[in-house]
């Protein structure tokens, strides 16, 4: 595992200076963000891959041979990517911890910064600070089962962590994905999906909210599937992230199924400017997305105010 | 300690305008008092408390520009990529039209992103200690405190900043420093004291960038008569300031009134304006947004305001703080529950400026007084705010 979180860096419950920062104090300033963690990286576009009709997804570069050959991340984690003129948005990022080629980042066109990204090539230049917030503890989880439940782009927050755990299959016992999304054109990583369907190690469950011409999958809303499942909480971890609406229900079903607030993990989203802890934007309570998250477990989240 | 006589006050901050930048508390031509930069032969105004807004803005500017970036079109390169960008839009041979966009990809090689930070020396004279303080408590988020991100921006200008302290002899009767860990004559932060006394100043320097500053001339060893006065002044403004909460167990019981419905009747008369979080000392949130003009662009950040509704919103439209009344309790359980949790500080020096600056008059003593302390349980409201 990368060391790149950034908590409690080594240097106890001390302000830092600009020698500490020089010498290298602060795991938080290692890496791409060492000296001024709000100076992006210049990345060029390699590849643009059509997820869905409103999701595309970015690999990028960075311009910086020696800053791709050190990056190092965990999976959950998350970067900004940003066009100069525009502006930044947090994304996760979801090519796995193993890709040293580029970084992936699945962008849905909604606002500003998301409907410039969709006019760009390849070949344009973006800026992107990265890896940021705290990943998934995939070490811990060691020896359990794995259940991802995931709706519409939710998958991306969740992809990295789905690479590590297959890429690491012996260390996990039975991993179980449930997807869906409103319709079979807004399921993302179709390529992913056929990969997971052929594999004998895994059980993957698809779904789209109702009847679609040509679609001979299951259907129904996660939270309805994942109750029909019925998954055993026994030595498992269930991994939520989509849209609010079925976190929530997806959250309440796992209480009534028996799983713990221990076993239960989401990732988070809430608006960011600076990424980095400071700017004092995205903070539920005294936790700020940014760095303490977005990865949560359910026991941390019961102790924040309920402003999800 | 030092004694500098009234009328060398003008030559001690002429003598530090030679080397940097003095700012010091001057009243405008419209009369209001602010912090402003010094230049030899203007007054300072030490006869108003609190200049309206605190000195902040010269160390976290409510302002600022810190990358400049340029799809950089200098020079030939660029020249041609214009030119061809201009004849080639026209056309429809496919190739030609590839052409044009390698061109156009060949400019954005060029970009160019540069950080700006600008942190030139400066003295801010005349500040009250709980000005001072704003900064100390400021400190610790910009600074990494706790293994988190160093902000180089903040810190730049802070180190280059020396603050020059005036005790409080006439505390208002908004001013609250001492519920809040401080006083009219606290040091905290400052790195001189200045102590008004009969003809003059009683003044000590409390760090080596205050020991540099009192090595000048117009200083001398101040008299026993002079230090017992200035001692009195600091007594008796100290006893002036009341107490108006009890700090003793805020985080707790913020934490237990999360869901009061206090906050409601407490956030009613709020108008979301955010004046409070502009003349505060120590709010620093803040926004980043990106200007560009013609291929040149600058990213800034600006001071921000927690009760804007905007300041949670999410393109979805979903916004986790979505009525008034949590966006209120926010600000009071950051100052006193969120930001004293992750970084062992208050975020409160009792200035009173949110106080006196409030249109609706909201008085954080009041605030904190009701949602600081043990609640009775209360009934919860069945009505939800507009």
């Amino acid at each position: 595992m990368a060391s790149t979180q950034n908590t409690a860096g080594g240097n106890g419950k001390s302000r830092l200076t600009f020698a500490d920062v020089k010498a290298g104090v602060t795991t938080a300033a290692a890496g791409t963000l060492a000296g001024n963690p709000y100076l992006p990286q210049i990345a060029t576009i390699i590849d643009i891959i059509d997820e869905t009709p409103n999701i595309k997804s970015f690999r990028v570069r960075f311009d910086d041979e020696a800053v791709m050959d050190a990056l190092a991340f965990d999976p959950g984690q998350v970067g900004q990517l940003g066009i100069f003129g525009v502006g930044e948005s947090t994304f996760a990022i979801n090519s796995s911890c193993s890709e040293k080629r580029y970084l992936q980042f699945s962008v849905m066109k909604a606002g500003e910064v998301t409907s410039a990204l969709h006019e760009l090539n390849v070949g344009d230049k973006v800026g992107v600070r990265a890896p940021m917030g705290c990943g998934f503890p995939v070490d811990a989880w060691k020896g359990k089962n794995i259940l991802y439940i995931m709706g519409g782009i939710g998958s991306a927050a969740l992809r990295a962590t789905i690479s590590y755990t297959l890429e690491h299959r012996e260390d996990y016992g039975d991993i179980t994905i449930l997807y869906g999304a409103r319709t079979p054109l807004d399921l993302t990583y179709k390529y992913d999906i056929e990969d997971w369907q052929i594999r004998k190690d895994i059980d993957a469950v698809i779904t789209v909210d109702r009847d679609f011409p040509g679609w001979e999958g299951r259907v129904g809303f996660v939270p309805t599937v994942l109750e029909e499942m019925a998954p055993k909480p026994a030595n498992t971890i269930a991994i939520t992230c989509g849209p609010p609406i079925m976190i929530k229900f997806v959250l309440q079903g796992l209480q009534k199924m028996q799983f713990t607030d221990e076993q239960t993990y989401t990732t988070l989203e809430k608006r960011m400017k600076c990424g980095i802890g400071i700017c004092g934007r995205c903070n539920i309570g005294p936790r700020y997305v940014c760095v303490d998250g977005p990865v949560f477990s359910m026991a941390e989240l019961r102790e924040l105010p309920d402003e999800m | 300690m030092k004694f500098l006589a009234q009328d060398k006050l003008q030559a001690f901050l002429g003598h530090l305008a030679g080397e940097s930048r003095v700012v010091a508390p001057v009243k405008g031509d419209d009369g209001v008092v602010l912090f402003r930069p010094w230049s030899p032969g203007t007054e300072v105004e030490l006869d108003v408390l609190l200049p309206k807004q605190s000195a902040k803005e010269f160390v976290l500017r409510q302002s600022e520009t810190y990358l400049r970036y340029g799809y950089a079109m200098e020079g030939e390169a660029a020249a041609q990529v214009d030119d061809s960008h201009e004849a080639k839009v026209v056309l429809d041979d496919p190739a030609e039209r590839k052409a044009a966009q390698d061109t156009a990809v060949t400019a954005h090689a060029a970009l160019v992103v540069e950080p700006v930070n600008d942190a030139p020396a400066q003295v801010i004279f005349g500040l009250r200690p709980c000005d001072a303080r704003g900064f100390v408590q400021m400190d610790n988020v910009f600074g990494g405190y706790g293994g988190f991100y160093f902000d180089p921006y903040y810190n730049a200008k802070r180190e280059a900043t020396t603050l020059v302290a005036v005790t409080c002899r006439d505390p208002r009767s908004t001013c609250f420093c001492t519920s809040v860990q401080g006083g009219p004559a606290s040091t905290e932060g400052a790195d001189v004291l200045f102590t008004q006394v009969e003809g003059g100043f009683a003044v000590e320097a409390l760090t080596d960038k205050g020991e540099t500053l009192l090595a000048s001339a117009e200083f001398v060893d101040a008299a026993q008569a002079q230090v017992l006065y200035a001692e009195t002044v600091k007594e008796t403004a100290e006893a002036r300031v009341d107490a108006a909460f009890d700090l003793e167990g805020i985080q707790e019981h913020l934490r237990a009134n999360i869901e009061d419905p206090g906050w409601h009747d407490l956030a009613m008369r709020c108008i979301s304006c955010g004046t409070c979080t502009y003349v505060c000392p120590n709010c620093y949130c803040f926004n980043i947004t990106d200007e560009m003009v013609e291929g040149r662009g600058e990213r800034i950040r600006t001071w921000d305001n927690c009760f804007n509704p905007s300041y949670t919103l999410e393109t979805s439209g979903h916004n986790p703080r979505d009525t008034k009344s949590n966006r209120f309790r926010n600000r009071f359980s950051h100052k006193f529950w969120y930001y004293p949790e992750k970084y062992d500080s208050l975020l409160c020096s009792g200035c009173g400026r949110c106080i006196t600056h409030c249109p609706t008059r909201i008085d954080i003593r009041e605030v904190l007084s009701v949602m600081g302390s043990e609640r009775t349980a209360v009934p919860a409201t069945t009505g939800e705010e507009a």
